[in-house]
């Protein structure tokens, strides 16, 4: 297992291994580390929109629909701290990384529905 | 049978939260006290009643709000209320505290107490649900990846307070105010641990009851971990009766030890404390182990570090035994459903002593700054008497030896001497004197308090909201 701690948003937002950037994604249906790579032909999900859909983000370079559910259960597990996400990629300890930055769309800059804590009151 | 069932949420309105939270502080034991210090006396603790009208608890704090005054008080009201759970008595004199006894341990005290925990805990705890956002699918396996990760960081490396107390103009004041921080966790350690031992849950439960074993020195009570720190305490001069310093407990270091209290006391949180667990047990290892040097190096022999000491060997043990027989075997009883609140957990008490650390660190550089704040009080007033500077502004006139119990205001302020001597305090052995025509700028969420002491005092706090731009 690779851990790796790195920024929501601003510089050093992606992590990119095996050829895949993932990038932090706060989106009105939920948060997510997604992979940002369409599985079309490699568009930039980074920059993908709600459009005409509720819970589907549209590649912007050839419209390809991706359900954020499906994103979502395909995910790594993370937790996100303030700025700060730790991940979980199930691949080995050793295995090259690279962070970088990548800007985001604001269909992925959102915050999502939150479940209740203390915030939801006695 | 007419009968028909109406079950309905407990709420209080604003106005109802209010009263109920002021006629819970109004009780004696929680009025202004004439002294600094409480005189082992476990039960008195200074709520400051009177100021609790103007505050909204009924709101969840901000990040940016949770070192103001209102989460002081809210904390300060919520250690109040969970312990009423533990058995509390002086070290002496119990018939003469005998009435205060009863009166904390009354079921008016209690009972009010409950209504509004909820709410209080809201306040100040509900800035986490946004803090903190576990997502995607775990396995028990990616959660042992998670977890391990942080026996493997570094923790030689001292935090914000410790090098604050290192870098500090009185490295031991600051040191002291440091150990008084931990007291209201330290002396009653693990009771909010041992809120979760009871009940019935299977073989962790009994691996749960180790650890507290370990934490109250398996019985014998010259090894329990609350008495090594009463043996820190001693040995830099500082007294061990619980809540002696109440006065001098910041918002976050209160906050630290309520966490456990809100964890432990509502069983919702069960899994949460298990990820908080595990981050203070892992944590506490590299902390006392610098902390015993800190106190070396301020105290010199003089100081007892076995309470640190203790803590470097046993909490190596503690993490290995929350992983192993506290976490993996949950996981496995309750699935992994639980591994997202095991984690909330584990970031959520990690957001809370970062916030406690540099918040401790502020509190020096406050009470390292009293001589250059009492210098700053010249340039501004002058502006003020020039009328250059407009704030709204509290007039005041006190009897000697009026205790301003210790508080903080939400900004910056000026303090202005008319006539009179008060002793301004920025925290325990740290304060300034104050004549006619002298002040101090006070910063915003820091904690002081202050006493006259001349016959009368005559003074004026000008509520600037920021001294720096004043002096521009």
């Amino acid at each position: 297992m690779l851990v790796l701690t790195f920024a929501v948003a601003g510089a050093g937002n992606c992590v990119e291994l095996e050829g895949m950037p993932y990038v932090f994604a706060r989106t009105r249906v939920a948060s997510l580390v997604m992979p940002v790579k369409c599985a079309h032909r490699g568009g930039p999900l980074h920059l993908a929109e709600f459009i005409g859909s509720d819970t589907r983000l549209t590649c912007p370079w050839h419209g390809r629909r991706v359900s954020v559910t499906r994103l979502l259960a395909q995910s790594p597990p993370a937790v996100r701290r303030g700025n700060t996400v730790t991940a979980v990629f199930r691949v080995p300890a050793g295995t090259r990384h690279t962070i970088r930055h990548l800007p985001l769309s604001a269909a992925l800059s959102a915050a999502g529905p939150r479940p209740g804590g203390a915030g939801s009151g006695p | 049978m007419s009968f028909k069932p109406d079950y309905q949420p407990f709420v209080l309105d604003g106005d109802q939260l209010r009263q109920t939270v002021i006629n819970y502080a109004s009780n004696p034991l929680y009025l202004d006290n004439e002294e600094w210090q409480n005189d082992d006396n476990p039960y008195r603790r200074q709520l400051r009643p009177q100021v609790l009208q103007y505050l909204d608890f009924s709101r969840v704090l901000q990040p940016d709000e949770i070192l103001t005054y209102s989460a002081l008080a809210a904390n300060r009201l919520l250690t109040t209320i969970y312990e009423a759970d533990l058995v509390l008595l002086p070290k002496t004199q119990f018939a003469e505290r005998r009435a205060d006894f009863t009166g904390f341990y009354s079921t008016t005290n209690r009972v009010q107490g409950e209504m509004i925990r909820p709410y209080l805990e809201r306040h100040v705890f509900g800035f986490l649900d946004d803090e903190v956002e576990v997502t995607g699918p775990w396995t028990k396996d990616d959660l042992q990846a998670f977890l391990r990760r942080l026996q493997e960081e570094p923790d030689d490396q001292p935090s914000k307070s410790e090098l604050a107390i290192a870098r500090s103009s009185d490295p031991k004041r600051a040191l002291r105010n440091w150990l008084i921080q931990f007291a209201p966790d330290f002396l009653a350690e693990a009771s909010p641990m041992i809120r979760n031992v009871m009940g019935y849950y299977g073989p962790v439960q009994s691996a749960w009851f180790k650890v507290i074993i370990d934490e109250y020195g398996y019985g014998v009570h010259r090894t329990k971990h609350s008495t090594l720190f009463e043996r820190t305490l001693a040995s830099v001069g500082l007294h061990s009766d619980l809540h002696r310093y109440w006065q001098y407990y910041l918002a976050s270091s209160l906050m630290l030890s309520n966490y456990f209290h809100y964890l432990g006391k509502n069983h919702e949180n069960f899994f949460r404390y298990l990820g908080a667990l595990y981050y203070t047990e892992t944590e506490l290892v590299g902390f006392c182990r610098r902390a015993a040097s800190l106190m070396s190096s301020v105290f010199g022999e003089e100081a007892d570090t076995l309470y640190f000491t203790e803590h470097v060997h046993i909490d190596g043990h503690h993490s290995r035994m929350v992983l192993e027989e506290l976490i993996s075997p949950i996981v496995d009883q309750c699935g992994a459903s639980v591994i997202p609140e095991i984690v909330r957990g584990y970031e959520e008490f990690r957001v809370l002593s970062q916030i406690a650390d540099e918040d401790f660190a502020a509190q020096v550089q406050w009470m390292d700054s009293g001589p250059e704040n009492k210098n700053l009080h010249d340039p501004i007033w002058a502006k003020v008497e020039a009328g250059e500077i407009t704030a709204p502004v509290a007039h005041l006139v006190e009897p000697r030896g009026e205790l301003s119990n210790t508080h903080q205001h939400d900004a910056d302020e000026l303090c202005h001497i008319r006539s009179g001597t008060m002793k301004f305090v920025s925290g325990y052995d740290a304060h300034q004197i104050l004549e006619a025509g002298q002040g101090t700028v006070i910063w915003g969420n820091r904690l002081h308090g202050a006493i006259i002491e001349s016959p009368e005092c005559v003074y004026e706090i000008h509520s600037v909201k920021d001294y720096r731009a004043c002096l521009s």
